[in-house]
């Protein structure tokens, strides 16, 4: 059993609108990416209008829940909404336990709904090189808002932050004192910060947010607001939602949205970028290449590595 | 922004396919333990496990579709596994996707019913006892990746 992807034929019923069409093309774009430019030349006539949300966090804070809860307030205002869920692929196996889908069951069936889980297949930052791709996918198909979902994060994945205009970040309750909020990374990425889970508590944990965010300086004007939720009871949802506008609205207003957006494609461009150059390196410094070079080390000190380094790159032509 | 989606799409080849399998619990029984179990056999397997949880049959149909699965798991422990099967083979038919999709059932089905299983288009079907090896090789021989 083989899936046939006739790109053409997809691409023609996807601009019908059907869903089908539209897993499939996620499929082509996640599996065989050379094919991408195939896909996206037929999208040409259209644009980004799509509103894009990032939700990140830890594992276990609630970021399905809250982003099923999100959905269904959008849904009521006739919003069409594209879902992409992030979870971990294993570095041992390759396997990935997509269990985020299973917090949506209730809004699954929508019809202006479409939820994909991917694996983040080895790639970094809490997300899955297809994010984009498959967000792109999302604006073509005439979502009026993504909803990107990373893995479940730690204190430096915040790949999310080129890819989406606004980001919430999510806490429970028992996060930390106030050094912990102090760290760079990912609480620094936040324009909503929200403490989940508030039938277990959590004020000082948003008390320090707060503290937090009033050491800093807010140059595009935009001050984080904090607030608590209980995602499974919609508590606190109303008015995520309302800072959710009121940031879509500041954005358009200071005219930062197209900081946002040129920052979406620079990420994509490096990303290319990036991987032509590491793809002509490796033609450059095979395995071979790589053994030769260990033994050289070996037999003239750890020391020498960096000469050694440099004199590789010395020798490299980049003009190709 | 005037740029087009067009200017933005792909063009980097580091993704791997992998096989995706959607498991699912049709109706309430409580049963999940053998439904996490093969998940995480075929996670381990290097497998995508979209876990559905309960899920009504539209529901099923619905992510087997969105997700673009090739397989889709059935754990069923309620005795009622004829009738499930069925509805979902039935939506997957009048969808016209049936041929998409190897079926796949596991749980507390006497051997009996086996036969009936296959006849509806059940790739296979794991009872009691099943080792979790079988069905990560009968996928993997199925599943041209």
């Amino acid at each position: 059993m083989s899936k046939k992807y006739d790109i053409d034929n997809l691409v023609e019923r996807f601009n019908q609108g059907d869903k089908f069409a539209l897993a499939r093309l996620i499929s082509l774009v996640e599996n065989e990416p050379e094919k991408a430019p195939e896909v996206f030349k037929h999208f040409h006539n259209k644009h980004h209008n799509s509103y894009i949300i990032g939700l990140t966090g830890s594992p276990g804070v609630g970021k399905s829940t809250i982003t099923n809860a999100i959905t269904k307030r959008l849904l009521k205002e006739g919003k069409k909404v594209g879902i992409i869920s992030v979870d971990p692929s294993s570095p041992f196996s390759g396997g990935a336990f997509l269990g985020d889908r299973v917090r949506m069951t209730e809004i699954s069936l929508d019809p202006n709904v479409f939820i994909r889980s991917l694996g983040s297949r080895g790639y970094r930052g809490g997300l899955s090189r297809a994010v984009l791709d498959v967000s792109l996918l999302y604006e073509a198909y005439g979502m009026d808002v993504i909803i990107i979902e990373t893995v479940g994060v730690g204190q430096s994945e915040f790949e999310i932050y080129n890819l989406a205009y606004t980001i919430i970040v999510l806490m429970v309750p028992g996060y930390g004192d106030q050094i912990q909020m102090e760290k760079a990374g990912i609480l620094e990425i936040g324009d909503i910060y929200v403490v989940n889970k508030k039938d277990l508590g959590g004020d000082d944990v948003a008390a320090q947010v707060d503290l937090m965010l009033d050491d800093a300086c807010y140059e595009t004007g935009w001050r984080p607001p904090v607030l608590m939720t209980n995602a499974i009871t919609a508590e606190g949802i109303d008015e995520l939602i309302e800072y959710i506008n009121d940031h879509e609205e500041h954005l358009k207003l200071s005219e930062s949205i197209n900081e946002k957006k040129k920052e979406r494609f620079a990420y994509k461009l490096k990303e290319l970028i990036s991987f032509k150059i590491e793809t002509i390196l490796k033609t450059i410094i095979t395995e071979d290449e790589v053994e030769r070079i260990t033994k050289e080390i070996i037999a003239k000190g750890k020391f020498k590595i960096y000469d050694i380094v440099f004199n590789i790159f010395n020798e490299i032509n980049f003009n190709i | 922004m005037g740029a087009s989606i067009s200017d933005l799409g792909g063009g980097i080849n580091m993704s791997e396919r992998k096989i995706r399998v959607l498991m699912s619990k049709p109706g309430i029984d409580g049963h999940w333990r053998g439904g996490i179990v093969v998940s995480r056999a075929l996670r381990d397997a290097g497998m995508e496990i979209i876990f559905g949880g309960f899920q009504n049959i539209a529901q099923i149909v619905e992510s087997a579709i969105h997700e673009d699965v090739d397989v889709i798991g059935l754990s069923i422990h309620s005795g009622a596994h004829l009738a499930y099967t069925k509805q979902v083979i039935d939506l997957l038919k009048e969808k016209g996707v049936f041929e998409d999709f190897l079926i796949l059932v596991g749980g507390v089905v006497p051997a009996q019913d086996f036969p009936a299983l296959k006849e509806m288009g059940v790739a296979n079907v794991y009872g009691p006892g099943s080792m979790t090896k079988d069905i990560v090789e009968f996928i993997q021989s199925k599943i041209e990746k």
